[in-house]
């Protein structure tokens, strides 16, 4: 029996400049043309002021921790447990659910620096973060 | 006279594993429990709103559930339609009831929630869109952010989460109909596996088969009924859509802003409530409520249920019947019916002594949808 994948993301026409940004190891977030507001997930319109004049930026990849949770049980099996999903919030005010990688889930802790790293899954790139250094410093990070 | 809306008669089936029939059936017996309960004819009902269960299929709004089950209760109503609020759904039917009664629209309107989710699983550990690919499943997942940011901003301990579990347990001990009536310790709490850390399996409610329905009717109609009206004295719901854009939405429930509107209504503090039926789909959520709906100040929720305080024989009763985590999962109608068993005095051994005033609350889907009724006897 082949061993069974994870799901996938399923672009659709508000997320596929995210994920073909993404296979280009860039982290993509909207921003307002009109009042400048950064946001995620991308939509039809500012979340804010309703603008249709939308651009994107590339995001610095990096970020901290908001809330984590660690997957104890393994509810399917393209994701066997434990692995620890994650709302993290960029330093450039938005905020995703992704998971933290490269490290023991009890080293996960609220408020940890985390960047940006894009891992390869069946022609999708996703961007998961790892611990950074340092703790709370806008500029920390960087490793 | 008043076009005052009341809420009548109430019934359900058993809640457990009930092999061997569907939603429909069961959803169909809680009709007809109801409306004996009120000791009126099927053919009165000139309303029907519904709230299907989650593993129903029907959460992309595009299955008209109301119809299949209009067809098959042989209705021709005045007004019907079906919420998809998640778990605020039922709530939010008994309240668009209200509306849809003191407007006129309709007269005698049969609230239904129905599952057959032990017996028909499937959606209850659903991907939420993109987020699939990170494992984000079910709402258990979702929760523990909650939860692990509460710990973190008050810390609020294991245990903390852990005593709204035993209480509810307490409670259903007391419920004959309940799904799981063994009392639970602080030790079996503890030994209870993590799924999504922090939260263990005894802070997930239980999945069900089974159906429940309230009648909401006129305060004129129902002198005529055989069972005593239960007032609505304010209601109101609230929503956070934004979801992660909002710095909040893991820290404080639109239970916040509905709360205070419908116990404004009202004329009521939190204080005034005599028993909460608070949406308890994991216990995290209990401890949110307690604080977002006033019974204690925001971060104290862990400390508020110490020493059994929302347990039976507390000061605030919390779930009389068992609620989500040991009841039975009933959607919120059964939080609904047992306000009204409560606020009749008909709740045998649990009854909380001279019950005047409930809260009755709901809540659903990604955290987003809240929905209040404040009841009175």
């Amino acid at each position: 029996m082949p061993a069974a994948k994870p799901p996938l993301p399923q672009p659709d026409v508000l997320t596929t400049s995210f994920w073909n940004a993404c296979r280009r190891r860039v982290l993509e977030i909207s921003v307002c043309g009109d009042c400048g507001h950064r946001f995620l997930p991308p939509g039809p319109c500012c979340p804010r002021c309703w603008s249709p004049r939308l651009a994107s930026q590339e995001s610095s990849g990096r970020g901290r921790v908001d809330s984590f949770a660690v997957y104890r049980r393994t509810y399917h099996p393209g994701m066997p447990a434990p692995y620890v999903v994650a709302l993290v919030e960029l330093d450039e005010g938005p905020r995703l659910i992704s998971n933290i990688v490269g490290c023991a889930p009890e080293e996960v802790a609220i408020d940890r620096r985390v960047e940006v790293r894009f891992e390869a899954a069946d022609g999708f790139s996703l961007p998961r973060f790892a611990l950074g250094h340092g703790k709370e410093s806008a500029k920390g990070g960087n490793s | 006279m008043s076009r005052r809306a009341v809420l009548a008669g109430v019934g359900h089936t058993e809640f457990g594993k009930l092999a061997g029939r569907s939603a429909w059936h069961l959803e169909a017996a809680a009709a007809a429990a109801a409306v004996a309960d009120a000791g009126v004819q099927p053919r009165d009902i000139d309303g029907l709103l519904t709230d299907p269960g989650p593993a129903q299929g029907v959460l992309d709004g595009i299955t008209p559930h109301f119809l299949r089950l209009g067809a098959q209760l042989g209705l021709d109503p005045d007004y019907a339609g079906s919420e998809i609020l998640g778990g605020a759904g039922s709530v939010a039917i008994v309240e668009r009831a209200v509306l849809a009664v003191e407007a006129g629209l309709c007269e005698l309107c049969l609230c239904v929630y129905g599952d057959s989710a032990l017996s028909a699983p499937g959606s209850f550990a659903y991907g939420r869109g993109d987020e699939a690919a990170f494992g984000f499943f079910g709402a258990v997942g979702l929760h523990a952010l909650a939860a692990r940011r509460h710990m973190h901003r008050y810390g609020t301990r294991t245990e903390h989460l852990g005593e709204v579990a035993i209480a509810a347990r307490s409670h259903a001990a007391r419920t004959p109909h309940a799904q799981k009536r063994q009392p639970i310790e602080m030790q079996d709490y503890l030994a209870s596996e993590f799924l999504v850390e922090p939260l263990r399996k005894l802070d997930c409610c239980l999945v069900s088969d089974g159906a429940a329905a309230v009648l909401v009717t006129t305060e004129e109609r129902a002198g005529d009924l055989r069972c005593p009206p239960i007032r609505i004295l304010g209601h109101a719901q609230a929503h956070s859509l934004s979801t992660y854009a909002s710095s909040d939405h893991f820290d404080r429930l639109p239970a916040a802003r509905c709360g205070p509107k419908a116990l404004g209504r009202a004329g009521l503090a939190p204080a005034d409530i005599d028993v909460a039926l608070l949406y308890d789909c994991f216990t995290i959520v209990v401890l949110l409520q307690l604080e977002d709906y006033g019974f204690c100040k925001k971060g104290e929720s862990g400390a508020f249920v110490e020493g059994g305080r929302i347990a039976p024989g507390g000061s605030l009763p919390v779930n009389p019947s068992g609620g989500l985590l040991a009841e039975g999962y009933g959607g919120g109608m059964l939080h609904v019916i047992e306000a009204v068993r409560q606020l009749r005095g008909e709740a045998g051994e649990r009854q909380v002594a001279g019950a005047e005033t409930a809260l009755v609350s709901g809540h659903g889907l990604g955290m987003n949808t809240h929905a209040t009724l404040v009841l009175g006897s």
